[in-house]
């Protein structure tokens, strides 16, 4: 018998309505900087007018359970937990990017500049550092310096260094305080539930014991720990709407 | 301290990997994590969000008393511990450093961006105070108080407002007050029309973009989640909207509908019902004035003071609301030497030729399809049928229809008053999975006010209210911005002189923004009460007074879902950040200046239900906190504020079906009559017409809603396309395209072009193009640039802008483009019948460049 949760993610397709809540609500919960977004929503649009048809897709870290990253990562900064999540280890990353080049969900953002730079605004400047007590940006995040996990690694929240990668982290700093992570309580529709999948009477469980899922590149052998119903993955037809593509 | 393998790197002096290192490194500072010494206190404290329209509930967290993130409230049960992105990104506009840090004094001229001095609250609050004082003893009417948003309408809108006596203008004339006026002036409710959504089988989103929109009494988070709930019910959406984009996900039919021809679809649908039968009889006999007889001038026939109908039993004529007839709805008879007809068979020959092959070519929705719908509506109406809700029998006409901001077009309250007509028919409206107007079904003052206007002759005020020129009157900015520009042909007798703006942006957000800078150019002093140097305070403030964001005290404001009661007062989680103040404290500083201070208290008093033991002393000095604690007390919450301050919100009861039918309260619908035929409309028309009004104005004072050419239809054929605006689910109106969360999640503006138009002009996506807007009656011509965006969710002859750019005083939002208001017009044409503007206009594309 387990006593470690194997955790998972269930996304709902026919609920989602694209408003990217959940892509707001972790930018802000892991204090990632400029135009880094590790939960992205996809807009599609199929069709011509007038058939035009519209869907949403929700697309977070996957947390493969055979995560092409973790296998290139050269210094062993992005691992997989025994609880599912894979993390990175911001202070042990060298910056090489192998992860981003390995994923083929594109999930991996790679911190181009000095974070302090990059937190959309001058939280230093004089009449505004005091009102903001010096933190940058002023809705820093301590939670994220701390190490966490029975490893203590400090795989928490993004932007701490320039030069490093980081990813969705299924909000590690809640998930060990049993808090959802933030897009999933976020979510307006609860088109987003997360849980223990080995646990038969989690809201996870029961969604995939009830309604046939899919996972997005099944074919590519990845194994991820996140499952979708209702919907349909894209096909060929499928053009992204509205990227949400920040110039930073 | 610990050796990491950072450290050894940057200290081992091996070349390469030492520069690596350094050049990776930050320092020593990134371990702070390690070296945190002092203990964290974290908590969780209610606020509300301050952007949206409905106050969803927060609970910031906290760190040592700093906020840093915000979290929706599991105890509102609007959004039930959930968050539109507006409301996380919230917390860059809290802390926003460019915030306006102290009260700003104008030190050159307006019309140009502003120079300013800061100044002590004490010299901004007296030199306010003291030129609303002086105007207030010349004429208060000259002291005009304009909100955009208020979030504390008995504090703002009623008490002080009363206690100034001044003119209160608002923004509806550009969100939905059309649709305000039909439902007022045909059923009584203040509202437009929002569905059922529990019982609703099915859904018209009649120009609701059901996932970034707000609609009416609610906006997002609610409406969607309670429609994704009616389709997991087994509910179907049909959209009815030239653009479908979001709602497409969810819609189980899309009508792509000319803009501005929703009325000329309402008839058709109304056509196809009385072909098909599908009529609601005993509602219309019994609760409107439908089965009325008109005479042969199109009047409602009275005998002393009554209006007669036929009653069916006998063939006789007989006053209405004698017991026991059964008034008829067809045929017609003979009353003193003229033929009468009931309002019903007026109506059903008035829309004789409004078939679904005349509205296909008016339109551009297929005739099939429009016959469909109406079978549809007609059959899932289930006329007759019943349902329980909580012990109470009540009629089920599970068919609701969303309409709200789509109102705001040309035959804007004529086109709601189809829409609910159609409804009527099917005996819809109040009833349970059909359409109500408001979540408690009351009748407003306006259901008799704007039944019984008296046209005066002039002069007229700004607004033009019971003018010749607009009987039934929003009350719209742009309106009273172009009679002041042409005092004669409106014969505008007086002249605001001083402005004061409130959670408002004129000059950005009440199209045509040029006439409104003009009219501002007017004024002889404005003060600006905003956290942000808007664009109408940068050119035209004479004093901006910094208001908080949500660190303040607002409200009480309803927190019902409309099923569940609940009421809510914004609380802040933090102190208000620089020297910025909540309105209230604001208003209460400077009704003191301006010597009106007792009168204040006494309308808060009034206006809050503050009696006995909580009733404020107009002798005494209160905060904003005290104020609300006091009201707090006087609903029985022994914790006074601090109830709001610890929950967020009262929840109470499940709000019961006595109050949310029309059917179900007592005296059914507010014992009022619905008014299926607009007799007092046609009354309007013969005396605008009598005092000289022009045609333009009178011609939709019609007692039935009657399709006509729209003006915009009358510019040269080189406009060969509408131009509609919309709203995205990251922004709201003007105030969040300067928080950079939101502008980067939504990019800067775009013209939405169907790509068979874009392919046939040689436009290609991202190209920047030039959008030029033609005014039919003036010949006028407006032009902006933006780039183009290729989708196939909007019809070929549209193109789709979104409102929330155009914005230039915040750093953070000028390089975003434009907005639609500088294309749109107002005028004549382009305010409908109601003073209500119109947010459609004929536009021609091309690339830039040629």
């Amino acid at each position: 018998m387990r006593d470690v949760a194997r955790y998972g993610m269930v996304i709902d397709l026919d609920r989602c309505t694209g408003c990217r809540g959940c892509m707001e609500s972790c930018k802000i919960e892991n204090n990632t900087p400029q135009g880094s977004y590790w939960m992205y929503v996809f807009r599609f649009e199929e069709g011509e007018f007038p058939g035009t048809k519209v869907r949403f897709l929700p697309r977070p870290c996957q947390h493969c359970d055979n995560a092409p990253c973790v296998k290139v990562c050269p210094v062993g900064a992005r691992y997989k937990r025994e609880d599912g999540l894979v993390a990175t280890d911001w202070e042990r990353c060298i910056g090489c990017r192998y992860c981003e080049v390995a994923c083929p969900y594109g999930v991996n953002t790679f911190n181009w500049g000095h974070p302090e730079e990059h937190y959309y605004g001058d939280w230093n400047a004089e009449d505004v550092a005091p009102e903001v007590r010096g933190t940058v940006p002023a809705w820093d995040n301590p939670s994220l310096d701390l190490p966490y996990g029975p490893e203590q690694r400090h795989i928490a929240g993004g932007g701490h260094l320039k030069g490093v990668v980081d990813k969705c982290t299924f909000c590690v700093q809640r998930v060990e305080h049993d808090l959802d992570p933030a897009c999933v309580q976020n979510c307006p529709v609860r088109a987003l539930v997360f849980g223990d999948l080995d646990d038969p009477e989690s809201e996870v469980s029961k969604i995939l014991q009830r309604r046939p899922s899919f996972r997005l590149l099944e074919e590519a052998g990845t194994e991820p720990r996140v499952h979708y119903v209702g919907g349909a993955p894209p096909s060929a037809e499928t053009k992204q709407i509205e990227p949400a593509k920040a110039e930073v | 301290m610990r050796v990491t393998r950072r450290t050894f790197l940057k200290g081992t002096g091996a070349t390469g990997a030492a520069l690596a290192a350094s050049r990776l490194l930050r320092g020593p500072e990134t371990l702070r994590a390690a070296e945190v010494a002092q203990p964290i206190v974290e908590d969780f404290v209610p606020t509300a969000c301050w952007i949206g329209k409905q106050d969803c509930g927060i609970l910031a967290r906290r760190i040592n008393g700093r906020v840093v993130s915000l979290y929706g409230n599991p105890s509102n049960p609007r959004n039930l511990g959930t968050l539109c992105p507006k409301g996380v990104a919230q917390i860059a506009a809290l802390y926003d450093p460019h915030r306006v840090k102290a009260p700003l004094i104008r030190t050159n001229e307006k019309g140009v961006p502003g120079t300013w001095r800061q100044a002590s609250w004490d010299e901004a609050l007296e030199l306010a105070g003291s030129k609303i004082r002086e105007t207030l003893a010349k004429d208060p009417s000259l002291v005009v108080w304009q909100k955009g948003r208020s979030k504390s309408k008995y504090v703002y809108d009623e008490a002080l407002v009363e206690a100034l006596g001044c003119t209160k203008i608002g923004h509806g004339a550009f969100c939905s007050d059309a649709g305000y006026r039909a439902l007022e002036y045909t059923l009584g409710p203040k509202g437009v029309l929002n569905p059922d959504l529990r019982y609703s089988k099915l859904i018209l989103a009649w120009g609701w973009n059901a996932v970034a929109a707000g609609g009416n009494q609610l906006c997002w988070i609610t409406w969607p989640r309670q429609l994704i709930e009616a389709k997991e019910n087994g509910a179907k959406l049909v959209t009815i909207d030239p653009r479908i984009r979001g709602t497409a996900h969810f819609s189980d039919r899309w009508l792509p509908i000319r803009p501005g021809t929703d009325l000329a679809l309402a008839l058709a649908l109304c056509h196809v019902l009385v072909k098909e039968g599908t009529i609601d009889r005993k509602y219309l006999r019994t609760y409107t004035n439908a089965p009325y007889l008109v005479g042969p001038d199109g009047h409602l026939v009275r005998r002393g003071e009554d209006f007669l109908v036929v009653d069916e039993r006998t063939g006789t004529i007989v006053p209405a609301g004698t017991a026991g007839a059964v008034p008829a709805l067809e045929g017609s008879s003979e009353l003193d030497g003229a033929t009468v007809r009931p309002a019903f068979q007026v109506f059903v020959e008035h829309i004789e030729g409004s078939t679904p092959a005349w509205a296909a070519e008016i339109t551009g929705i297929a005739e099939d399809d429009i016959w469909q719908l109406g079978r549809e509506i007609g059959e899932t109406a289930s006329i007759g049928s019943t349902i329980v809700v909580d012990g109470v029998e009540l009629p089920y006409r599970p068919v609701g229809v969303m309409a709200y901001h789509a109102m705001q077009q040309e035959l804007g309250f004529q086109a709601a008053r189809a829409m609910t007509l159609m409804l009527m028919l099917i005996g819809a409206m109040g009833a349970v999975g059909g359409t109500l107007a408001t979540t408690k079904w009351e009748i407003d003052d306006n259901y008799w006010a704007l039944d019984a206007i008296e046209i005066g002759d002039g002069p007229y005020d700004p607004l033009l209210k019971s003018s010749r020129f607009f009987p039934i009157n929003s009350g719209n900015p742009a309106v009273a911005a172009t009679a002041i520009l042409d005092p004669e042909t409106y014969q505008v007798g007086k002249f605001p002189e001083v402005m004061i703006v409130h959670m408002a942006n004129p000059v950005v957000s009440f199209p045509n923004t040029e006439v409104l800078k003009e009219a501002y150019r007017k004024l002889r002093f404005v003060v600006v009460i905003s956290p942000w140097l808007s664009e109408t305070a940068d050119l035209f403030a004479d004093v901006v007074l910094p208001a908080a964001t949500m660190e303040k005290y607002e409200g009480p404001a309803s927190a019902s879902d409309t099923y569940l009661d609940a009421v809510m007062v914004r609380t802040p989680p933090m102190p208000p950040l620089y020297q910025s103040r909540g309105e209230t404290d604001i208003y209460l500083q400077l009704t003191e200046r301006i010597g009106v201070y007792e009168a204040f208290i006494e309308h808060l008093n009034e206006q809050l239900g503050l009696a006995g033991p909580h009733a404020l002393d107009p002798k005494r000095r209160y905060s904003e906190r005290e104020v609300f604690d006091h009201w707090a007390k006087q609903q029985g919450l022994e914790e006074g504020i601090g109830y709001f301050e610890q929950h967020g919100v009262w929840v109470k009861d499940p709000l019961p079906p006595t109050v949310r039918y029309g059917y179900a309260t007592d005296p059914p619908f507010g014992g009022v009559i619905h008014r299926f035929y607009g007799d007092s409309l046609l009354r309007y028309q013969e005396q605008m017409r009598e005092k000289g009004a022009p045609e333009v104005f009178w011609r939709d004072y019609t007692p039935l809603p009657t399709w006509r050419t729209l003006t915009m239809d009358t510019s040269p054929p080189e406009y060969d396309l509408y131009l509609i605006s919309y709203k995205l689910i990251e922004h709201k109106q003007d105030r969040t395209a300067f928080i950079p969360l939101l502008s980067e999640l939504s990019g800067g503006q775009r013209v939405d072009i169907n790509p068979v138009t874009a392919a046939a002009k040689g436009i290609s996506q991202g190209q920047m193009v030039w959008v030029e807007s033609h005014n039919a009656v003036t010949g006028e011509t407006r032009r902006v640039r933006a780039p183009a965006n290729l989708t196939h969710a909007v019809r070929p002859d549209v193109v789709a802008m979104p409102h929330h750019f155009g914005l230039t005083s915040n750093p953070n939002s000028r390089d975003l483009g434009p907005s639609p208001n500088a294309l749109f017009f107002t005028g004549p044409g382009y305010v409908g019948m109601t003073a209500d503007a119109s947010f459609h206009v004929k536009v021609r594309i091309e690339p830039e460049g040629g």
